[in-house]
């Protein structure tokens, strides 16, 4: 009898069916080793397909594009030199809505909420490149457009999306 | 609301995965089968919970794990294929003493398992003692012995 052939006792086999959930085992362990290697190149966060950069104007923004809800995460905006002592950071309401901010670094002078989000303003050296430094963690899934800008320059439009 | 729809995503996600690991997981526990499970009870417990560790978020969670597992059972006694699909199907291994080498290598089972059966359950030494070796859905292995084949006295050391 045929290896494959279906018993039916002392047991009632069913080879079709047994063929074929080997099958979807075999394809799953391909998707788990797929997610895996997925993983690692950082298309869930927190590796070198995650890591972004945006700009406009006087601002460059240096970013995870990938993030997971609860876990903390950096971003850096870098202002350009300029000729006063202070630089200020626009950041975009849906920054607000999409993240609680957990640290800025330094800490800015003064914080000034405007209609569609907030103005930061930190002391800085004239002439020199400035780059403040905000932790944040996420509180909401999904994809979110987030806007910054510098020193009333051109505002910074990027995207960034939350992992459950 | 989170934390339900978390709890059934988490439960069919964790199921698929199992599932898909195949059936050796389930049975034959070894002691680092046991370890990975405590590891994946751990790393899926934070995300199901997050921060929120009041108790009714707790007795959400364990109610609704329980009647996820119950509507579960009861499509499995309303359905031949949703129960095969669930736990899988018994198969043979062993045939009046001679192995079913393919169906062996495909369900990851080693002569050596079904030998390690065979002297548990019932005492045999050789696999022509064994007239069915099967593999249950619950992913052990049980042993019909060949008839006139009974254990041996061990050997007086």
């Amino acid at each position: 009898m045929d290896e494959f052939a279906s018993r039916l006792y002392p047991v009632r086999e069913d080879m079709r069916f047994q063929r074929r959930s080997w099958m979807v085992e075999r394809a799953g362990w391909l998707v788990l080793t797929a997610i895996a290697l997925a993983a690692l190149t950082g298309v869930f966060g927190n590796g070198p397909l995650s890591t972004a950069r945006a700009g406009a104007g006087p601002l460059t923004v240096v970013y995870e594009r990938f993030q997971r809800a609860t876990r903390t995460t950096r971003f850096e905006f870098e202002i350009a030199p300029g000729p006063r002592s202070d630089a200020t950071l626009h950041l975009g309401g849906a920054f607000l809505r999409q993240f609680e901010i957990a640290s800025i670094q330094p800490r800015p002078l003064t914080s000034t909420a405007g209609p569609d989000g907030v103005d930061l303003t930190f002391a800085a050296r004239p002439n020199a490149g400035r780059r403040v430094v905000i932790w944040t963690q996420s509180r909401h899934y999904g994809l979110s457009r987030i806007t910054a800008a510098a020193d009333a320059g051109a505002a910074a439009a990027f995207w960034v999306f939350v992992y459950p | 609301m989170d934390s339900i729809i978390k709890a059934t995503v988490v439960f069919f996600a964790l199921w698929a995965i199992i599932r898909v690991s195949g059936r050796r997981t389930l049975g034959e526990m070894s002691a680092f089968d046991f370890v990975l499970f405590m590891i994946i009870g751990g790393s899926t417990q934070r995300a199901i919970t997050g921060q929120d560790y009041s108790m009714t978020n707790a007795l959400l969670l364990v109610g609704t794990f329980i009647m996820l597992d119950i509507a579960l059972s009861i499509f499995e006694l309303r359905s031949p294929l949703v129960r095969h699909v669930l736990n899988a199907m018994p198969m043979i291994l062993v045939e009046n003493g001679i192995l079913l080498r393919g169906r062996m290598r495909r369900a990851r089972i080693t002569e050596d398992n079904i030998l390690e059966a065979a002297r548990r359950l019932h005492g045999l030494e050789r696999i022509d003692q064994i007239k069915f070796a099967i593999l249950e859905a619950a992913g052990d292995i049980t042993i019909v012995p060949a008839s006139g084949a009974k254990a041996t006295e061990p050997a007086p050391v």
